[in-house]
Protein backbone atom coordinates (compact mmCIF):
# COMPACT_ATOMS: atom_id res chain seq x y z
CA UNK A 1 0.00 0.00 0.00
CA UNK A 2 2.80 2.35 0.99
CA UNK A 3 4.50 1.53 -2.33
CA UNK A 4 1.44 2.61 -4.36
CA UNK A 5 1.07 5.78 -2.29
CA UNK A 6 4.72 6.70 -2.93
CA UNK A 7 4.30 6.08 -6.67
CA UNK A 8 1.16 8.24 -6.80
CA UNK A 9 2.94 11.05 -4.91
CA UNK A 10 5.92 10.84 -7.26
CA UNK A 11 3.68 10.88 -10.35
CA UNK A 12 1.72 13.91 -9.07
CA UNK A 13 4.96 15.70 -8.19
CA UNK A 14 6.67 14.96 -11.53
CA UNK A 15 3.65 15.72 -13.75
CA UNK A 16 2.68 18.70 -11.63
CA UNK A 17 6.11 20.16 -12.16
CA UNK A 18 6.09 19.31 -15.84
CA UNK A 19 2.80 21.12 -16.38
CA UNK A 20 3.93 24.01 -14.22
CA UNK A 21 7.09 24.39 -16.31
CA UNK A 22 5.09 24.33 -19.53
CA UNK A 23 2.81 27.06 -18.23
CA UNK A 24 5.72 29.20 -17.07
CA UNK A 25 7.54 28.76 -20.37
CA UNK A 26 4.49 29.59 -22.42
CA UNK A 27 3.33 32.55 -20.38
CA UNK A 28 5.94 35.16 -21.45
CA UNK A 29 5.45 34.22 -25.10
CA UNK A 30 1.68 34.22 -25.11
CA UNK A 31 0.77 36.83 -22.55
CA UNK A 32 -1.10 39.67 -24.19
CA UNK A 33 -1.29 42.62 -21.81
CA UNK A 34 -4.26 44.98 -21.46
CA UNK A 35 -4.10 48.21 -23.48
CA UNK A 36 -2.74 51.21 -21.59
CA UNK A 37 -5.28 53.64 -20.13
CA UNK A 38 -8.30 53.39 -22.46
CA UNK A 39 -9.75 56.03 -20.12
CA UNK A 40 -8.17 58.20 -17.44
CA UNK A 41 -11.07 57.91 -15.02
CA UNK A 42 -13.86 55.53 -14.07
CA UNK A 43 -16.33 58.32 -14.89
CA UNK A 44 -17.07 59.81 -18.26
CA UNK A 45 -19.23 62.86 -17.49
CA UNK A 46 -22.06 60.99 -15.70
CA UNK A 47 -21.52 57.56 -17.20
CA UNK A 48 -19.14 54.77 -16.28
CA UNK A 49 -16.05 53.65 -18.18
CA UNK A 50 -14.23 50.32 -18.19
CA UNK A 51 -11.43 51.91 -16.14
CA UNK A 52 -11.06 50.61 -12.59
CA UNK A 53 -7.99 51.71 -10.59
CA UNK A 54 -5.61 49.16 -9.07
CA UNK A 55 -6.86 47.05 -6.15
CA UNK A 56 -7.10 48.71 -2.73
CA UNK A 57 -7.59 52.17 -4.24
CA UNK A 58 -10.14 54.56 -2.80
CA UNK A 59 -11.76 57.00 -5.21
CA UNK A 60 -13.56 60.14 -4.12
CA UNK A 61 -15.86 61.76 -6.66
CA UNK A 62 -17.68 65.07 -6.82
CA UNK A 63 -20.24 65.49 -9.61
CA UNK A 64 -21.95 68.81 -9.99
CA UNK A 65 -24.48 70.24 -12.42
CA UNK A 66 -25.53 73.87 -12.33
CA UNK A 67 -28.91 75.11 -13.51
CA UNK A 68 -29.62 75.38 -17.23
CA UNK A 69 -28.10 78.22 -19.20
CA UNK A 70 -31.53 79.29 -20.55
CA UNK A 71 -31.81 82.42 -18.39
CA UNK A 72 -28.53 83.77 -19.68
CA UNK A 73 -26.63 86.38 -17.76
CA UNK A 74 -29.49 87.01 -15.28
CA UNK A 75 -28.40 83.94 -13.30
CA UNK A 76 -24.90 83.78 -14.81
CA UNK A 77 -25.82 81.00 -17.25
CA UNK A 78 -27.14 78.72 -14.52
CA UNK A 79 -24.31 79.16 -11.99
CA UNK A 80 -26.57 81.18 -9.66
CA UNK A 81 -29.68 79.14 -10.55
CA UNK A 82 -31.43 77.21 -7.76
CA UNK A 83 -31.77 73.97 -9.76
CA UNK A 84 -28.21 72.74 -9.21
CA UNK A 85 -27.58 69.10 -8.46
CA UNK A 86 -24.56 67.53 -6.78
CA UNK A 87 -23.40 64.02 -5.96
CA UNK A 88 -20.59 63.07 -3.60
CA UNK A 89 -19.38 59.48 -3.79
CA UNK A 90 -16.77 57.05 -2.58
CA UNK A 91 -15.63 53.98 -4.51
CA UNK A 92 -13.26 51.28 -3.35
CA UNK A 93 -11.50 48.72 -5.52
CA UNK A 94 -11.85 45.49 -3.56
CA UNK A 95 -10.03 43.25 -6.06
CA UNK A 96 -8.55 43.55 -9.51
CA UNK A 97 -11.18 45.12 -11.82
CA UNK A 98 -13.89 44.93 -9.13
CA UNK A 99 -15.19 48.09 -7.48
CA UNK A 100 -17.95 48.92 -5.03
CA UNK A 101 -19.26 52.38 -4.24
CA UNK A 102 -21.72 54.58 -2.41
CA UNK A 103 -22.89 58.09 -3.09
CA UNK A 104 -25.41 60.74 -2.12
CA UNK A 105 -27.07 63.08 -4.58
CA UNK A 106 -29.02 66.26 -3.92
CA UNK A 107 -31.89 65.67 -6.36
CA UNK A 108 -34.46 63.43 -4.64
CA UNK A 109 -31.92 62.96 -1.82
CA UNK A 110 -30.72 59.76 -3.41
CA UNK A 111 -28.42 57.32 -1.65
CA UNK A 112 -26.94 54.96 -4.23
CA UNK A 113 -24.95 51.78 -3.75
CA UNK A 114 -23.13 50.51 -6.80
CA UNK A 115 -20.72 47.90 -8.10
CA UNK A 116 -18.63 47.71 -11.25
CA UNK A 117 -16.79 44.75 -12.71
CA UNK A 118 -14.60 44.91 -15.78
CA UNK A 119 -14.94 41.32 -16.92
CA UNK A 120 -12.64 41.61 -19.93
CA UNK A 121 -9.93 44.11 -20.71
CA UNK A 122 -9.00 44.84 -24.31
CA UNK A 123 -5.50 43.54 -25.04
CA UNK A 124 -2.68 45.06 -27.05
CA UNK A 125 -2.42 42.23 -29.57
CA UNK A 126 -6.18 42.01 -29.99
CA UNK A 127 -6.50 38.61 -28.34
CA UNK A 128 -9.44 40.33 -26.65
CA UNK A 129 -10.57 43.13 -29.01
CA UNK A 130 -12.94 44.92 -26.61
CA UNK A 131 -13.35 45.70 -22.94
CA UNK A 132 -16.53 44.37 -21.35
CA UNK A 133 -17.83 45.91 -18.14
CA UNK A 134 -20.87 45.33 -15.96
CA UNK A 135 -22.22 48.13 -13.80
CA UNK A 136 -25.18 48.01 -11.44
CA UNK A 137 -26.64 50.08 -8.67
CA UNK A 138 -29.69 50.59 -6.51
CA UNK A 139 -30.72 53.95 -5.18
CA UNK A 140 -32.99 55.00 -2.34
CA UNK A 141 -35.12 58.10 -2.75
CA UNK A 142 -34.59 59.85 0.58
CA UNK A 143 -37.24 62.60 0.41
CA UNK A 144 -39.78 62.94 3.22
CA UNK A 145 -43.15 61.21 2.77
CA UNK A 146 -44.80 64.57 2.06
CA UNK A 147 -42.91 64.71 -1.24
CA UNK A 148 -45.01 61.83 -2.57
CA UNK A 149 -48.33 63.67 -2.78
CA UNK A 150 -50.94 61.76 -0.69
CA UNK A 151 -48.43 59.28 0.65
CA UNK A 152 -50.48 56.55 -1.02
CA UNK A 153 -49.56 54.43 -4.00
CA UNK A 154 -51.56 52.39 -6.46
CA UNK A 155 -50.31 49.10 -7.79
CA UNK A 156 -50.00 48.89 -11.56
CA UNK A 157 -53.29 47.86 -13.19
CA UNK A 158 -55.07 48.11 -9.77
CA UNK A 159 -56.55 51.58 -9.72
CA UNK A 160 -59.35 50.71 -7.30
CA UNK A 161 -57.17 50.36 -4.20
CA UNK A 162 -54.38 52.42 -2.70
CA UNK A 163 -51.67 51.41 -0.27
CA UNK A 164 -49.36 53.18 2.14
CA UNK A 165 -46.05 54.26 0.65
CA UNK A 166 -43.42 51.74 1.77
CA UNK A 167 -39.66 51.83 1.96
CA UNK A 168 -39.43 49.51 -1.07
CA UNK A 169 -41.32 52.11 -3.13
CA UNK A 170 -38.31 54.41 -2.76
CA UNK A 171 -35.93 52.03 -4.47
CA UNK A 172 -34.78 52.15 -8.10
CA UNK A 173 -32.27 50.02 -9.98
CA UNK A 174 -29.93 50.52 -12.91
CA UNK A 175 -27.85 47.86 -14.64
CA UNK A 176 -25.61 48.30 -17.63
CA UNK A 177 -23.44 46.20 -19.94
CA UNK A 178 -20.66 48.30 -21.46
CA UNK A 179 -18.53 47.28 -24.44
CA UNK A 180 -15.63 49.56 -25.32
CA UNK A 181 -12.62 49.71 -27.56
CA UNK A 182 -9.52 51.86 -27.64
CA UNK A 183 -9.09 52.30 -31.39
CA UNK A 184 -5.80 54.20 -31.18
CA UNK A 185 -3.88 56.27 -28.64
CA UNK A 186 -6.20 59.19 -29.25
CA UNK A 187 -9.62 57.61 -29.58
CA UNK A 188 -11.64 55.33 -27.29
CA UNK A 189 -15.35 54.65 -27.67
CA UNK A 190 -17.92 52.71 -25.68
CA UNK A 191 -21.43 51.49 -26.36
CA UNK A 192 -23.73 50.13 -23.71
CA UNK A 193 -27.18 48.78 -23.12
CA UNK A 194 -28.96 49.40 -19.84
CA UNK A 195 -32.07 48.45 -17.93
CA UNK A 196 -33.65 50.84 -15.45
CA UNK A 197 -36.40 49.96 -12.99
CA UNK A 198 -38.22 52.15 -10.48
CA UNK A 199 -40.35 50.36 -7.89
CA UNK A 200 -42.70 53.32 -7.81
CA UNK A 201 -43.31 56.03 -10.41
CA UNK A 202 -45.70 58.95 -10.92
CA UNK A 203 -48.91 58.43 -12.90
CA UNK A 204 -48.32 58.15 -16.62
CA UNK A 205 -44.73 56.96 -16.25
CA UNK A 206 -43.20 53.55 -16.95
CA UNK A 207 -41.54 51.42 -14.30
CA UNK A 208 -39.00 49.97 -16.74
CA UNK A 209 -36.81 51.53 -19.38
CA UNK A 210 -34.24 50.03 -21.69
CA UNK A 211 -31.56 52.41 -22.90
CA UNK A 212 -28.66 52.61 -25.31
CA UNK A 213 -25.50 54.57 -24.61
CA UNK A 214 -22.63 55.84 -26.71
CA UNK A 215 -19.67 57.71 -25.30
CA UNK A 216 -15.96 58.21 -25.72
CA UNK A 217 -12.94 60.42 -25.57
CA UNK A 218 -10.62 62.00 -28.09
CA UNK A 219 -7.22 62.71 -26.58
CA UNK A 220 -5.88 66.05 -27.76
CA UNK A 221 -2.82 66.39 -25.52
CA UNK A 222 -1.00 64.13 -23.02
CA UNK A 223 -3.31 65.29 -20.23
CA UNK A 224 -6.31 66.66 -22.12
CA UNK A 225 -9.21 64.95 -23.89
CA UNK A 226 -12.50 65.93 -25.46
CA UNK A 227 -15.24 63.73 -23.96
CA UNK A 228 -18.75 63.09 -25.23
CA UNK A 229 -21.76 61.06 -24.17
CA UNK A 230 -25.22 60.21 -25.50
CA UNK A 231 -27.87 58.26 -23.58
CA UNK A 232 -31.06 57.21 -25.35
CA UNK A 233 -34.05 55.87 -23.41
CA UNK A 234 -35.89 53.64 -25.88
CA UNK A 235 -39.61 53.72 -26.65
CA UNK A 236 -40.52 50.04 -26.47
CA UNK A 237 -44.25 49.42 -26.40
CA UNK A 238 -43.98 45.83 -25.26
CA UNK A 239 -42.48 46.80 -21.89
CA UNK A 240 -44.49 50.00 -21.46
CA UNK A 241 -47.58 50.34 -19.28
CA UNK A 242 -48.77 53.37 -21.25
CA UNK A 243 -51.07 53.46 -24.26
CA UNK A 244 -49.45 56.72 -25.31
CA UNK A 245 -46.41 58.47 -23.90
CA UNK A 246 -47.06 62.01 -22.76
CA UNK A 247 -43.79 62.55 -20.96
CA UNK A 248 -41.34 60.03 -22.26
CA UNK A 249 -37.78 60.70 -21.02
CA UNK A 250 -35.57 62.62 -23.42
CA UNK A 251 -32.11 61.57 -24.60
CA UNK A 252 -29.16 63.00 -22.69
CA UNK A 253 -26.40 64.62 -24.72
CA UNK A 254 -23.27 65.93 -23.09
CA UNK A 255 -19.80 66.95 -24.16
CA UNK A 256 -16.83 68.44 -22.41
CA UNK A 257 -13.12 68.49 -21.72
CA UNK A 258 -11.11 66.29 -19.38
CA UNK A 259 -7.80 67.09 -17.72
CA UNK A 260 -6.11 64.23 -15.90
CA UNK A 261 -3.09 63.90 -13.63
CA UNK A 262 -1.63 61.05 -11.62
CA UNK A 263 -4.38 61.08 -9.02
CA UNK A 264 -7.04 63.45 -10.36
CA UNK A 265 -9.37 63.63 -13.32
CA UNK A 266 -11.30 66.84 -13.89
CA UNK A 267 -14.08 67.00 -16.45
CA UNK A 268 -16.01 70.16 -17.28
CA UNK A 269 -18.95 69.73 -19.60
CA UNK A 270 -22.40 70.77 -20.78
CA UNK A 271 -25.36 68.42 -20.77
CA UNK A 272 -29.16 68.58 -21.01
CA UNK A 273 -30.08 66.31 -18.09
CA UNK A 274 -30.30 67.62 -14.55
CA UNK A 275 -29.99 64.14 -13.04
CA UNK A 276 -26.66 62.66 -12.02
CA UNK A 277 -27.34 59.04 -11.09
CA UNK A 278 -28.00 56.99 -14.25
CA UNK A 279 -31.55 55.79 -13.50
CA UNK A 280 -32.59 59.39 -12.92
CA UNK A 281 -31.17 60.35 -16.32
CA UNK A 282 -32.81 57.40 -18.09
CA UNK A 283 -36.25 57.70 -16.47
CA UNK A 284 -36.87 61.29 -15.42
CA UNK A 285 -35.02 63.56 -17.83
CA UNK A 286 -37.65 65.73 -19.52
CA UNK A 287 -35.18 68.36 -20.81
CA UNK A 288 -35.11 68.27 -24.60
CA UNK A 289 -31.86 68.70 -26.46
CA UNK A 290 -32.26 72.39 -27.10
CA UNK A 291 -29.76 75.18 -26.53
CA UNK A 292 -31.54 76.52 -23.44
CA UNK A 293 -31.74 73.12 -21.71
CA UNK A 294 -28.01 72.63 -21.42
CA UNK A 295 -26.31 73.13 -18.08
CA UNK A 296 -22.67 73.44 -17.13
CA UNK A 297 -21.34 70.61 -14.97
CA UNK A 298 -18.15 69.06 -13.72
CA UNK A 299 -16.93 65.71 -12.45
CA UNK A 300 -13.82 65.48 -10.30
CA UNK A 301 -12.20 62.27 -9.09
CA UNK A 302 -9.34 61.84 -6.62
CA UNK A 303 -7.54 58.55 -5.97
CA UNK A 304 -5.79 57.26 -2.86
CA UNK A 305 -3.88 54.00 -2.94
CA UNK A 306 -3.36 51.82 0.10
CA UNK B 1 16.70 114.65 -15.14
CA UNK B 2 15.24 113.77 -11.74
CA UNK B 3 12.68 111.43 -13.37
CA UNK B 4 15.51 109.73 -15.27
CA UNK B 5 17.45 109.16 -12.01
CA UNK B 6 14.36 107.77 -10.31
CA UNK B 7 13.75 105.32 -13.16
CA UNK B 8 17.33 104.05 -12.92
CA UNK B 9 16.97 103.67 -9.16
CA UNK B 10 13.73 101.69 -9.55
CA UNK B 11 15.35 99.45 -12.15
CA UNK B 12 18.35 98.80 -9.86
CA UNK B 13 16.03 97.94 -6.94
CA UNK B 14 13.90 95.60 -9.06
CA UNK B 15 17.01 93.90 -10.48
CA UNK B 16 18.67 93.52 -7.07
CA UNK B 17 15.40 92.24 -5.57
CA UNK B 18 14.98 89.67 -8.33
CA UNK B 19 18.52 88.41 -7.88
CA UNK B 20 18.03 88.07 -4.12
CA UNK B 21 14.66 86.35 -4.49
CA UNK B 22 16.11 83.82 -6.90
CA UNK B 23 18.64 82.88 -4.22
CA UNK B 24 16.01 82.67 -1.51
CA UNK B 25 13.86 80.11 -3.36
CA UNK B 26 16.87 77.88 -3.99
CA UNK B 27 18.43 78.12 -0.55
CA UNK B 28 15.20 77.97 1.44
CA UNK B 29 14.84 74.25 0.93
CA UNK B 30 17.18 71.53 2.06
CA UNK B 31 18.00 68.70 -0.26
CA UNK B 32 17.20 65.19 0.96
CA UNK B 33 20.18 63.16 2.20
CA UNK B 34 21.77 60.27 0.32
CA UNK B 35 19.37 57.50 -0.68
CA UNK B 36 19.68 54.15 1.06
CA UNK B 37 18.88 51.83 -1.80
CA UNK B 38 18.56 48.09 -1.03
CA UNK B 39 21.01 45.83 -2.86
CA UNK B 40 18.12 44.16 -4.69
CA UNK B 41 17.34 47.40 -6.51
CA UNK B 42 20.98 48.34 -7.06
CA UNK B 43 21.46 45.07 -8.89
CA UNK B 44 18.31 45.40 -10.98
CA UNK B 45 18.79 45.18 -14.72
CA UNK B 46 16.75 47.31 -17.09
CA UNK B 47 15.47 44.67 -19.50
CA UNK B 48 13.72 47.34 -21.61
CA UNK B 49 16.78 49.58 -22.01
CA UNK B 50 16.84 49.66 -25.81
CA UNK B 51 13.13 49.23 -26.40
CA UNK B 52 12.34 52.10 -28.77
CA UNK B 53 8.63 51.24 -28.72
CA UNK B 54 8.47 52.55 -25.14
CA UNK B 55 9.77 56.07 -25.89
CA UNK B 56 6.31 57.59 -26.26
CA UNK B 57 4.93 55.54 -23.35
CA UNK B 58 7.67 56.79 -21.03
CA UNK B 59 7.09 60.39 -22.03
CA UNK B 60 3.30 60.16 -21.59
CA UNK B 61 3.64 58.51 -18.18
CA UNK B 62 6.21 61.10 -17.08
CA UNK B 63 3.81 63.90 -18.05
CA UNK B 64 0.95 62.24 -16.18
CA UNK B 65 2.71 61.22 -12.97
CA UNK B 66 5.92 63.26 -12.59
CA UNK B 67 5.62 66.59 -14.39
CA UNK B 68 3.48 68.34 -11.76
CA UNK B 69 6.45 68.29 -9.34
CA UNK B 70 9.55 67.63 -11.43
CA UNK B 71 8.58 70.00 -14.25
CA UNK B 72 8.38 69.44 -17.97
CA UNK B 73 12.16 69.23 -18.37
CA UNK B 74 12.99 67.60 -15.04
CA UNK B 75 14.30 70.77 -13.41
CA UNK B 76 12.10 70.40 -10.33
CA UNK B 77 10.04 73.44 -11.22
CA UNK B 78 6.56 71.89 -11.60
CA UNK B 79 3.57 73.73 -10.07
CA UNK B 80 3.45 71.43 -7.01
CA UNK B 81 7.19 71.72 -6.29
CA UNK B 82 6.74 75.02 -4.46
CA UNK B 83 4.65 73.39 -1.74
CA UNK B 84 7.27 70.70 -0.97
CA UNK B 85 9.61 71.01 1.99
CA UNK B 86 12.46 69.19 0.27
CA UNK B 87 14.43 70.70 -2.59
CA UNK B 88 14.54 69.08 -6.01
CA UNK B 89 17.66 67.89 -7.77
CA UNK B 90 17.57 68.40 -11.50
CA UNK B 91 16.90 65.13 -13.30
CA UNK B 92 19.22 66.42 -16.01
CA UNK B 93 22.16 66.78 -13.61
CA UNK B 94 25.27 64.65 -13.94
CA UNK B 95 24.78 63.58 -10.30
CA UNK B 96 21.33 62.11 -11.03
CA UNK B 97 22.24 60.63 -14.39
CA UNK B 98 25.36 58.91 -12.94
CA UNK B 99 23.12 56.59 -10.89
CA UNK B 100 22.28 53.11 -12.16
CA UNK B 101 18.87 52.35 -13.69
CA UNK B 102 18.02 50.20 -10.66
CA UNK B 103 18.69 53.08 -8.26
CA UNK B 104 16.55 55.44 -10.34
CA UNK B 105 13.82 52.76 -10.38
CA UNK B 106 13.92 52.62 -6.56
CA UNK B 107 13.85 56.41 -6.20
CA UNK B 108 11.03 56.75 -8.72
CA UNK B 109 8.64 54.01 -7.64
CA UNK B 110 9.43 53.05 -4.05
CA UNK B 111 10.18 56.59 -2.96
CA UNK B 112 10.72 58.07 0.50
CA UNK B 113 9.40 61.00 2.54
CA UNK B 114 7.83 63.52 0.16
CA UNK B 115 8.59 61.42 -2.90
CA UNK B 116 5.51 59.15 -2.87
CA UNK B 117 5.35 55.48 -3.74
CA UNK B 118 4.15 55.02 -7.31
CA UNK B 119 3.94 51.22 -7.42
CA UNK B 120 0.14 51.17 -7.49
CA UNK B 121 -0.17 54.09 -9.90
CA UNK B 122 2.31 52.55 -12.35
CA UNK B 123 1.69 48.85 -11.70
CA UNK B 124 3.45 47.38 -14.75
CA UNK B 125 7.20 46.74 -14.79
CA UNK B 126 7.36 47.62 -18.47
CA UNK B 127 5.81 51.03 -17.83
CA UNK B 128 8.15 51.71 -14.91
CA UNK B 129 11.21 51.02 -17.05
CA UNK B 130 9.69 53.15 -19.82
CA UNK B 131 9.76 56.08 -17.36
CA UNK B 132 13.35 55.29 -16.34
CA UNK B 133 14.30 55.25 -20.04
CA UNK B 134 12.59 58.61 -20.52
CA UNK B 135 14.47 60.11 -17.56
CA UNK B 136 17.68 59.10 -19.34
CA UNK B 137 16.70 61.22 -22.33
CA UNK B 138 16.49 64.36 -20.17
CA UNK B 139 20.26 64.76 -19.78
Amino acid sequence: MRKYTTIIFLLVFVFGNLFAQETEEQTPEEKDKPVRSPFESGYLIDNQTSFIPTAKTLEYVIQHKFGSIGNGKSDLWGIYAPGANIRIGLNYVVAKNMQIGWGIAKKNKYNDFNAKWTILEQTRKNTIPVAVTLYGNFAIDGRPLSAFESGKVQRAFQTDASYDYKFSDRISYFSQLIVGRKFCDRFTMQTAVSFTHFNSVAMGMDHDKIGLHLNGRIKVSPQGSVVFNYDAPLKIKSISEQVEWYNHPEPNLSFGYEISTSTHAFQIYMGNSDGIIPQEIMMNNLNKITKDSFAIGFTITRLWSF
Amino acid sequence: MKTHKNSILVLIIVFAGSVMLSFITKLDKEMGGPWEVPAKYKAMKNTYKDDASLEKVGKMLYIKHCKSCHGGLGEGDGPKAASMKTGFRSLKSAEFQAQSDGVIYYQSFIGRDEMPNFESKVPEEEDRWAIVNYLRTLK
